[in-house]
């Protein structure tokens, strides 16, 4: 993924956690941070971050770090 | 696998919260005149007799009133239509009328909303709590003044209700529904050491709190030293970005930074008591409609002529703001039940068109 880094950055600003919290398995529900409502911080932050608009369903399959990575790729991020 | 949180298995739900997101990012993070939520006193008798209840329950005030089951569906079809987000069902104790309130549930389509019920969980058992979870309830609030049981039931006026409302914020929990911690915070406790023991308990179980603000109204009404000063509001904004968990019904639910302040939300979250009065909110016994002579477009459209509930205020109007408190919301004898019309406390230049 070449936009893997900006996709690191904005997941880490977006659910405001300490770098060190960070690693790819992460997944909803985790960490604090992740709950319902970080989770749509995450998701507008995506939007702004790669000027895109999330499809609902896609929104509710957004469940891991990686699952995102394979969402992202249907909007031509990769 | 998808996303596991109830209110992610309501699709529709979740694009009217993304709306109000992107709502709050182009509206520089105010709320403006966005419709976010309906509070209902569906029926006003209770089982406990708390000091500052602020429907006036403990008088036996329209106890024996219930909004009708078809005006209920109506409301919540339009309310949908119109983008509403979420339905907060109070009382009194919702949780006396279990069958009732089951037909309430169905009535307004949960799948549609984000709903909650607020409780004094003294009848929330195991059993209660899952059915309400199979009927769509996506959380439920428990009011818990004190981290002393005998201080929490002084307050509320009836033995073990402490105990009862801790188990019931377990038993929420268990059953995969949002458990919240519901606390009155007011100049007299704002920063005693009994409130910082009830957040603390609170972010240890998990739970996320609720703060509302003490308001001179219902039994308090006229009792302005309740009212929390500058710098208890303060402190309440440190312990905001401490805690984590702590919410309040004006601040930014997706600020990550936890600062930002969307605003007091009168008229943006409707007070509809069993009359059908609609009130501006649950605090403001002002006057803004009724649902059996109008719409919620019609009702909501006249209250956001009102400025004082149009323009962005980042206090609490009916628990912060001393002037707004002092002239127009301690009228002597008012009520949810007897409200002050608007028309009657608002002169013309407080509309705008």
């Amino acid at each position: 993924m070449k936009n893997k880094k900006k996709y690191i950055e904005i997941f880490i600003d977006a659910l405001a956690i300490d770098k060190s919290k960070f690693n790819e398995k992460l997944k909803y529900n985790d960490i604090p941070e992740w709950d319902s409502i970080g989770h749509m911080t995450l998701m507008s932050s995506l939007e702004d971050g790669f000027k895109i608009s999330l499809e609902t369903d896609d929104i509710v399959d957004f469940s891991s770090f990686k699952k995102g990575i394979q969402i992202l790729k249907k909007y031509k991020i990769n | 696998m998808t996303v596991k949180s109830l209110w992610f298995n309501k699709p529709r739900l979740l694009q009217k919260i993304k709306k109000l997101n992107d709502h709050l990012r182009k509206n520089d993070g105010k709320i403006g005149t966005f419709r976010r939520g309906i509070e209902l006193n569906y029926n006003n008798a209770c089982n406990l007799r708390c000091k500052y209840c602020f429907t006036n329950s403990p008088k036996g005030d329209h106890v024996k009133d219930f909004l009708p089951l078809s005006k209920v569906k109506e409301i919540a079809d339009e309310a949908d239509e119109l983008g509403f987000i979420e339905w907060d069902l109070q009382g009194g104790e919702l949780l006396l009328w279990p069958d009732k309130l089951f037909n309430v549930l169905d009535a307004i389509k949960p799948e549609r909303f984000y709903l909650y019920l607020t409780t004094n969980g003294y009848k929330a058992d195991r059993k209660m709590i899952k059915e309400l979870a199979k009927h769509g309830v996506s959380r439920m609030s428990v009011s818990i003044d004190s981290m002393d049981p005998k201080v929490h039931d002084e307050m509320r006026g009836r033995k073990d209700s402490w105990r009862r409302a801790m188990q019931a914020l377990e038993y929420i929990q268990e059953a995969g529904m949002d458990p919240y911690l519901n606390i009155t915070v007011g100049h007299y406790n704002a920063k005693s050491e009994d409130l910082r023991l009830l957040l603390d308990y609170s972010k240890q179980k998990k739970y996320k709190t609720l703060i509302n603000v003490a308001c001179p109204a219902g039994m308090w009404n006229q009792v302005h030293d309740v009212v929390c000063d500058e710098e208890d509001i303060e402190h309440i904004r440190k312990m905001r970005k401490e805690y984590k968990n702590l919410t309040r019904n004006l601040w930014n639910p997706f600020d990550n930074k936890y600062e930002k302040i969307m605003g007091c939300t009168t008229v943006n979250r409707i007070y509809i008591t069993a009359l059908g009065d609609v009130l501006a909110c649950p605090y403001v016994h002002i006057k803004i409609g009724n649902v059996f002579n109008q719409t919620l477009k019609e009702i909501t459209d006249y209250g956001f002529r009102i400025k004082y509930f149009r323009d962005y205020s980042p206090l609490c109007l009916a628990g912060e703001d001393l002037n707004f408190i002092k002239n127009f919301n301690s009228t002597p004898g008012k009520t949810i039940f007897k409200p002050v019309n608007a028309e009657d406390i608002f002169s013309k230049d407080d509309f705008v068109e």
